[in-house]
């Protein structure tokens, strides 16, 4: 659920708002990029240099940001906000991060075989011949079309598997 | 008029290469297979093809990819109407009374009407790409760096206004998009900025990751725990057919749909999706009987379906005429030209005739396939259906890991593509729209560039953008649909986007 239809559905009670966070969060990130611009010259209006546009956008962002924050005090309570999937969407993200440092280094076949077995078998607790299936089905097919009939590089492993 | 017929033939001697109908039919085949898959829309499968294109000829790169783009639009309706799940965002309004229709027993005429407007109206986008596009061209060689300054922020401000949601929180995410553009080399000093010393962000930060990790993996970052699906109709041939009633109450809609979807598709932003919107809206406005939407009307269907296809194809009129991205498919579109050496821009339909006609033609091709993919084969299609989406998401990621992947063989790309798809996750349950900081990202090389090279013409004096016609005119659109976006904010009436449904969430 996001803040805005969740908004339609609570009551309004006190503490930090959706909206006031995220505009809050926007003007630190428009802060932080006016900080790190502090490295590159500015220029003059004549002759503006590297560092010119980045302040503008971030003045922009810093402006918009907090305008957010302030026209967000009837948004819904940020406690009220629906994360059910977070643990799921976690372990997700890291098995990919696991993923991209292997990818390199086993292969993309290897890789790809390695991540199907987590999500199938691990993460949706399937039964082991399909997942076993599935995951080298997958993994030599698209290798297979992506690889050898499209002719895109993908990575071996240092066994040339 | 003489002139266009003779050029539109050449396009199709072209077109009708055997080499160049198989790719269409390749594109198509596959567009509408992604387009039935949820998570994976026509940015993801455009993406994901994308390195496949680098060792073909740019004829065929990009009529392969428009065809998975339009055949993407096609193939939401599919989910949208036999399950109640779009397959893509613009397919959302279609899932009313399209699945509403299924549980009548409508499925056939539903489908069969989805697939006739999108027929139609991919065929007069087509036509408006034909007659527009040029125009458009030889017009903007009087464009200068002011005029594509105002242009540029003109389309944002539009985008800003056309948006379903919050006016700030689109600004807000184009500006983060903005900021995405400035990392990487400043082409006019050679200042490499926000890199944090890693070489690989020297070129900057590629729109595929970006785009893929916002809309794909955070997509399945937010549906991956999802109940699988229910059991899914298969209709045969002869159900297809739609009853001449419902012939009648579809003709409207679709004409409707096909302009508005084309004008709007022109326009900056998710103008495939709005435009579903917006024709919902309206069809449900001029309807005499207003309380069947919702229960099965065809005008549901008709409308929305035609609308988007026909956007799909206005979004190529400033692409082809002036090089610029209004959405984040055409934007990696213009990579995959680029790729070939070629510039899109005002002089490309002068300079490469071939290619922009040959491109028109094959979209006129890719209509019928599409017609003849749609309609017999949906038996064939809903079997993808069945598959349970606990099997389906594993898969989708890994193509969306390698499709990033194989782009530049880089694993940089990789590593942003799942902190967007991080980001992506977060900023939707926040309620903020993602397709501007697409836009943003690619919008802000040609952003930064043109407003400096017009303040170095004016050495440092702002008044080039208004004492320069062109520019001025763009400048006061653009502030115009600032001001009127501003409205709500201030005011307790609201505004257009209210009374035609986009205050909903656009998925």
């Amino acid at each position: 659920m996001t803040s805005s239809e969740s908004s339609g559905t609570s009551q309004p009670r006190g503490g930090l708002r959706s909206d006031q966070f995220s505009g809050l969060m926007l003007l630190a990130l428009a802060l932080y990029v006016g900080w790190a611009n502090l490295e590159y010259p500015i220029g003059t209006l004549q002759e503006p240099g590297p560092g010119y546009m980045p302040l503008l956008l971030s003045i922009f962002m810093g402006t918009t940001g907090l305008l957010i924050a302030l026209w967000g005090l009837k948004s819904a309570p940020l406690s009220g906000l629906q994360w059910p999937e977070v643990m799921r969407a976690i372990v997700i993200l890291i098995a990919c991060a696991v993923a991209t440092l292997a990818l390199e280094r086993i292969g993309y076949r290897l890789t790809v075989i390695a991540l199907l077995v987590f999500f199938l078998g691990v993460l949706e607790r399937r039964r082991p011949l399909p997942v076993a299936l599935v995951s080298l089905g997958f993994g030599f097919a698209s290798f297979y079309v992506v690889g050898d009939l499209l002719h895109v590089p993908l990575p071996r492993s240092p066994w040339g598997f | 008029m003489a002139e266009t017929f003779q050029n539109l033939l050449l396009g199709f001697s072209v077109a009708l290469q055997p080499s160049i109908l198989v790719y269409a039919f390749v594109g198509c085949l596959i567009g509408t297979l992604v387009g039935m898959m949820p998570g994976l829309g026509p940015l993801a499968g455009i993406s994901l093809l994308l390195p496949a294109t680098f060792g073909l000829n740019p004829i065929i790169a990009i009529v392969l990819l428009s065809g998975v783009y339009y055949g993407a639009m096609y193939g939401g309706s599919t989910t949208s109407i036999l399950m109640r799940i779009p397959g893509e965002a613009a397919s959302v309004m279609t899932c009313v009374d399209g699945y509403a229709m299924t549980q009548n027993g409508r499925a056939g005429p539903a489908l069969a009407i989805a697939a006739i407007g999108s027929f139609i109206a991919g065929t007069f986008g087509v036509i408006g790409l034909m007659l527009l596009a040029p125009t458009l061209a030889e017009f903007a060689l009087r464009f200068g760096p002011p005029e594509y300054t105002a242009l540029l922020l003109m389309g944002l401000f539009i985008l800003a206004y056309m948006s379903g949601g919050s006016m700030l929180k689109t600004l807000a995410m184009a500006a983060f998009g903005l900021m995405l553009g400035m990392i990487g080399i400043d082409v006019m000093s050679g200042y490499t900025r926000f890199s944090h010393g890693l070489v690989e962000l020297g070129d900057g930060v590629g729109i595929v990751p970006v785009a893929v990790g916002l809309f794909g993996v955070s997509e399945i970052l937010l549906t991956a725990g999802a109940p699988t699906a229910p059991d899914v109709q298969r209709p045969k041939l002869r159900d297809l057919i739609p009853s001449r009633e419902e012939f009648r109450l579809s003709a409207g809609p679709i004409a409707r749909g096909s302009l508005l979807g084309f004008l709007i598709g022109i326009i900056p932003g998710s103008a495939h999706i709005i435009s579903s919107f917006v024709s919902y809206g309206i069809e449900r406005r001029l309807s005499k009987h207003p309380e069947r939407f919702g229960q099965g009307a065809i005008e549901g269907v008709a409308g929305p379906e035609s609308a988007n296809n026909a956007a799909a194809s206005g979004a190529f009129v400033p692409m082809m005429a002036l090089g610029i991205p209004t959405s984040p498919v055409t934007a990696v579109m213009i990579a995959a030209i680029m790729v070939h050496g070629i510039l899109p821009g005002p002089l490309l339909i002068q300079q490469q005739p071939e290619l922009f006609w040959g491109f028109v033609a094959s979209m006129y091709v890719g209509n019928v396939v599409l017609l003849i993919l749609n309609l017999p084969m949906v038996g064939l299609f809903v079997n993808l259906l069945r598959i349970p989406y606990s099997y389906l998401y594993p898969c989708i990621l890994c193509f969306c890991i390698v499709g990033t992947y194989s782009v530049s063989n880089s694993l940089m790309d990789v590593w942003i593509l799942l902190a967007m798809g991080a980001i992506g996750y977060v900023l939707r349950k926040f309620g903020y729209d993602l397709a501007p900081v697409a836009l943003g990202l690619v919008l802000a090389p040609m952003l930064e560039l043109s407003l400096r090279q017009s303040l170095a013409m004016s050495a440092g004096d702002y008044a080039i953008f208004v004492t320069r016609p062109i520019a001025a005119v763009m400048f006061a659109l653009g502030a115009a649909l600032f001001v009127f976006s501003l409205k709500p904010l201030f005011g307790k009436g609201g505004d257009w986007r209210a009374s035609v449904g986009l205050d909903s969430e656009q998925g």
